[in-house]
């Protein structure tokens, strides 16, 4: 899945980056690197594609293990 | 999705990136320049309304050039006048006939808005061509937000 952000900047310069396709951790490493770049974060949301990307690694983990 | 980040900026850069984002927002908004980067002269216009905004979340850096400096824009008989506080926040005053304090404070305030916006535009696109992220889409709605995509870096 192709990785994709979409920055929003409002007309009193609120910003708005919704991220798509990058899997867990990497997504809040680029939140923290647009949060110290611009400013104060007022609201950060995992979305169920986090959540599905963090659930799809475990599963993979886990069958490799069991198959070792 | 993945995540949704809100974030409210700080202004903080010299006075030469300031006044770039101010620029910048005052072709958006009709405003022209009535005096660019003047030593402040303090004229009191009397018998016009006045209000005073300083941005709290704003720092001009002091060692920059230019900071005793300011920026004056007109529109429609109203004029706003940018410079740098004692404390070195981003201070506008509003002045203009026929306007109660009320309305000028509230168009100065959509001034610095927009201001603010520029200068994050700026400093968001400046930052994701430093990490190769490629730009491949730009749009400014009727709400004037700007949009930006970003895909595959």
């Amino acid at each position: 899945m192709a990785e994709e952000l979409q920055i929003e900047i409002a007309p009193d310069g609120k910003v708005t980056v919704r991220t798509k396709g990058i899997k867990g951790p990497a997504c809040m490493d680029l939140a923290d690197i647009f949060v110290q770049l611009l400013g104060t974060e007022d609201v950060r949301t995992k979305t169920s594609e986090y959540y599905e990307s963090q659930t799809a690694a475990k599963r993979s983990v886990q069958q490799k293990q069991q198959r070792s | 999705m993945s995540c949704v980040l809100v974030v409210t900026p700080l202004v903080i850069g010299s006075w030469p990136a300031i006044s770039a984002a101010v620029t910048a927002a005052i072709a958006t908004m009709g405003y022209s320049l009535a005096k660019a980067a003047g030593q402040r002269h303090g004229v009191d216009q009397h018998g016009k309304a006045k209000a005073e905004i300083t941005v709290e979340d704003s720092e001009i850096l002091e060692d920059g050039a230019g900071t005793g400096q300011e920026i004056v824009v007109e529109k429609d008989g109203i004029r706003a006048t940018f410079s740098r506080d004692a404390r070195g926040a981003l201070r506008v005053c509003m002045e203009g006939e026929g306007h109660s304090k009320a309305e000028l404070k509230k168009i100065g305030e959509e001034l610095i808005g927009r201001v603010t916006q520029q200068y994050v535009y700026h400093k968001v696109v400046t930052e994701l061509k430093e990490r190769r992220m490629a730009i491949v889409g730009e749009e400014v709605g009727e709400d004037r937000t700007i949009k930006i995509h970003v895909r595959n870096w």
